[in-house]
């Protein structure tokens, strides 16, 4: 397991299943394409599951939520399962509107959403939704 | 967005409906004379000179038109083109026959047609058939006849005949003040006033205000108008004159700058006359209204040559026929007008003028009613409008002075531009002023905390307090002070007119009042209020200088018992305030008043400015700039103690119309304009951006995400925002203006 910070982070070592990769403050278009690429990095590297931390996120734009839904198509095309922590009741709510929620584990922090995804990650065949 | 309904069509009216602003509350009284539930009243309609009085009636017209089936909706005015009396009302007996049966027939192509009579009877419906053509051979029979008496009641009785007929109508005179003025041997005035009195339909009278109100309660009063309803019609209220300014300007396409908007809201003192003339003006040579420059330019051209000019010149004719006369009376008139209060004695006026008794009368009649001189019994004052002011001064110069045109053009140009910096400073400064006068016509006997009238105790007792405990501590005080009952306050300067060397007119105020007891055994007392400028607490010497101006105000003006009160924004030093006890004055701070004001449930209305409840940034467009509004707008919504939650939602709404403004406007300044206002209960928040609408790169979208294929997956992705903002806010109004695209979201506060 790696963690990764969205942007200016070390880069993305091989083998991990599971990688946590940070929000920034704001999650709008650049910022949002920082997640992006680093996700799409952890998923060419192996990757099986994904946790965006939204730990220092105050805010989240409409931008930045087209993006995130393109992070989680991918994840799904290629069989890997993405997770959500530390997500603030505002944009739990902005994601429900926008329908997010569906796709993606909501967990509370990057602990509990990690052990849900490593079983995903453990189990032999899993993939999909 | 609900489909938009068809604009209503104009009928007289000059102005589109949706462009006629500040007038809602007279338009309904009028128009609502038609509902059978009003019967037969009458309104009086009181006007001052250039509000726009005959535009509020053809308004009215319209919108009673369009309403088919009520009343049919005459509109006449008088016009001293017609010259004699029989002439206006042959001329009023065509014009309601053919509003009537345009009305009756929803033909308004007929209304701005010339039938003659007898082809109008061709038009009646079956059932007006017979009562029109009795009324068209009375006519010719009285016509015939050469009674002139007869033709005038013939004529101005028709609504009368057309009511008994069970034909409804609601007649609306407008200049009845030139109906008198006609020549014949009819006082037509009177002779329409019995008409309308008597017609048993509803009726409006409108015309000059200081004439309409001789004719209803004065010297040519009559008998059945003194008790019908009386509207009063002057200058718009500013926010009213500034959005007919810019709904004209942007109905022209006039560019015309906030800046530009404001100061000629002032100068042309928010009358709809004058800032129509001058958008028609900025029309008519091309000119933009966009800088100071801009707008003087075409005030002065429309001062020595335009529509304005040429109206006050007009009634100089009619006041002053022959040219050495009118030269005469624009001479004492700008003579007078220089003076100190531009007071007169009507003997200096008479024999300046050469004029004998009557013409004398005459003349100041006339300019009483236009109101460019009070006309009293003792003396005559000239009407300080500015616009007037400015017209007497160009053409005493012109025409009795004999200047060249160029040297006055020039002259007033430059001037005018020196001028409208001052205009401006005036117009703030009256806006922060303090209102002690409406402060203290308040004051009925209420006992209030000594301390608020006292600055040094209030000091002591409340500084750096916050103002709930403040307000705890006054409800605890011991010591108070009974206000006295006022029963006229006025500016200081109405009384004593060289304070306004000191001081602007809402800066200081007389009260004049009776302390203790009932009004038997009460004793008179003045209070003489005034502001007193300073950045820091006023010091002994200022305070000194006030109190011995008003001490002085008191002896010219022969007050008796005298409470003299200062009012400084920061309060007063130790060394003041130990003056202002010796010499028993009162002294308070800017927040003493404010106390005081919410104590006498004043608050909001002027003494109290209120917090500040506008507040406005622009932005530069990309770069993340939308987070410094979403922090500017936290703040404010802070302020008005919205819940996180919902401080949030405003923050996010505001954050995607920042991005719609970007992402969707071929703005080539690249700048986002956003406002915020603070509305009771609501914020109101209002995001514009020049600039062409781009054509949007996504269909809008539903909330539910499109996974299928990449591209239409990414694209489906995306125009989630008015769909975002309009779930984040309570009400949203996009709308593309002529030069980009304006949203207006609004947020209620629920506590």
């Amino acid at each position: 397991m790696s963690e990764q910070l969205a942007g200016g982070s070390p880069p993305a070592s091989q083998g991990d299943e599971v990688a946590v990769v940070y929000a920034g403050d704001y999650v709008n278009k650049l910022s949002g394409q920082r997640i992006e690429r680093e996700c799409l990095t952890r998923l060419e590297h192996g990757c099986r599951a994904l946790v965006i931390s939204f730990r220092d996120t105050e805010l989240v734009n409409s931008i930045g939520v087209s993006i995130l839904l393109g992070v989680i198509d991918v994840a799904e095309r290629r069989g890997a399962r993405v997770a959500f922590s530390n997500v603030s009741m505002h944009t739990v709510k902005l994601f429900e509107l926008l329908g997010l929620t569906r796709l993606v584990v909501l967990a509370e922090d990057e602990e509990v959403a990690l052990s849900t995804l490593k079983e995903f990650a453990r189990a032999p065949g899993s993939g999909g939704h | 967005m609900p489909p938009k309904s068809p604009r209503p069509r104009r009928i007289i009216a000059h102005a589109p409906p949706e462009s006629f602003v500040g007038r809602a509350e007279p338009l309904r009284e009028i128009t609502g004379l038609a509902s059978p539930k009003a019967g037969r009243q009458g309104v009086i309609l009181l006007a001052a000179p250039r509000s726009g009085a005959s535009e509020l009636l053809r308004q009215s017209f319209d919108e009673l038109f369009r309403q088919r089936g009520g009343a049919a909706p005459v509109y006449f005015a008088f016009t001293r083109d017609d010259a004699a009396s029989t002439a206006a009302a042959r001329r009023f007996l065509h014009t309601f026959l053919t509003q009537t049966i345009a009305h009756r027939r929803d033909d308004s192509a007929l209304v701005s047609a010339s039938p003659t009579l007898r082809a109008l009877l061709e038009l009646a419906a079956p059932s007006d058939y017979e009562w029109v053509e009795r009324l068209i051979q009375s006519f010719e029979r009285a016509a015939d006849e050469g009674d002139e008496r007869a033709l005038v009641r013939l004529c101005f009785g028709a609504p009368q005949q057309a009511a008994a007929r069970g034909v409804r109508t609601v007649v609306m005179l407008d200049d009845v003040h030139v109906a008198e003025s006609l020549r014949g041997e009819v006082a037509l005035g009177h002779a329409v006033a019995d008409a309308a009195a008597e017609s048993g339909a509803p009726f409006v009278l409108a015309g000059l205000r200081r004439r309409m109100l001789d004719l209803v309660s004065g010297a040519a009063q009559h008998a059945g108008l003194d008790s019908l309803r009386k509207l009063h019609l002057d200058r718009l209220k500013e926010t009213d004159a500034r959005a007919l300014l810019e709904g004209l300007a942007e109905r022209y396409g006039v560019p015309v700058s906030e800046e530009t908007r404001d100061l000629a809201v002032q100068q042309l003192e928010a009358r709809p006359y004058l800032l129509n003339s001058v958008v028609e003006a900025a029309v008519a040579s091309g000119s933009s209204l966009n800088s100071f420059r801009d707008f003087q330019s075409l005030y002065v051209d429309e001062l020595l040559g335009g529509r304005v000019g040429r109206r006050f010149g007009a009634v100089l004719a009619e006041l002053a026929p022959s040219p050495p006369l009118r030269r005469n009376l624009l001479r004492v008139m700008h003579e007078s007008a220089s003076v100190a209060g531009g007071k007169s004695p009507v003997e200096v006026w008479m024999k300046r003028l050469g004029a004998d008794v009557v013409e004398f009368e005459r003349m100041m009649r006339l300019a009483h009613v236009h109101e460019l001189a009070s006309f009293h019994a003792t003396f005559v004052e000239t009407t300080p409008g500015p616009v007037w002011r400015d017209f007497l001064n160009a053409s005493y110069r012109l025409q009795v002075a004999v200047e060249p045109r160029a040297l006055v053009v020039a002259d007033t140009l430059v001037e005018m531009l020196k001028r409208a910096p001052r205009t401006m400073a005036r117009h703030y400064r009256r806006e922060a002023a303090l209102n002690l006068g409406g402060l203290m016509s308040r004051f009925n006997t209420e006992e209030i905390p000594a301390s608020l009238l006292h600055y040094d105790r209030f000091a002591r007792m409340y500084r750096g307090v916050v103002r709930e405990e403040v307000q705890s501590g006054l409800e605890t005080e011991t010591d108070s002070v009974r206000l006295p009952q006022i029963v006229h306050a006025a500016s200081c300067a109405s009384f004593h007119p060289p304070m306004l060397q000191f001081c602007d007119e809402e800066r200081c105020a007389v009260a004049h009042g009776l302390e203790g007891g009932g009004y038997a055994e009460a004793e008179d007392v003045v209070w003489i209020a005034a502001e007193v400028e300073s950045k820091l607490e006023a010091g002994r010497a200022l305070t000194e200088l006030w109190l011995d101006r008003l001490e002085q105000v008191a002896a010219s003006c022969g007050f008796g018992r005298v409470r003299l009160w200062l009012v400084s924004r920061e309060g007063f030093t130790a060394e003041a305030a130990e003056l202002l006890s010796e010499r028993e004055a009162y002294g308070s701070c800017r927040e003493q008043l404010e106390l005081l004001s919410a104590r006498l449930g004043l608050a909001g209305e002027g003494v109290e400015n209120g917090p500040a409840d506008e507040f406005a940034i622009e932005l530069p467009m990309g770069e993340d700039t939308e987070l410094v509004a979403a922090h500017t707008v936290e703040q404010i919504a802070r302020r008005m103690e919205f819940q996180p939650e919902d401080i949030n939602k405003i923050k996010h709404a505001l954050i995607e119309a920042c991005i719609n403004a970007s992402e969707h406007s071929l703005s080539t300044e690249r700048k986002i304009y956003n406002r915020f206002r603070v509305e009771g209960d609501k914020l109101v928040i209002t995001v514009s951006s020049r600039g062409l609408s781009a054509p949007t790169a996504a269909p809008e979208n539903g909330f539910s995400p499109d996974k299928n294929g990449s591209d239409a997956g990414a694209k489906g992705r995306r125009g989630w925002g008015l769909k975002l903002i309009r779930t984040l806010m309570d009400d949203v109004e996009f709308e593309r203006v002529d030069d980009g695209t304006r949203l207006r979201m609004t947020k209620y506060l629920r506590k």
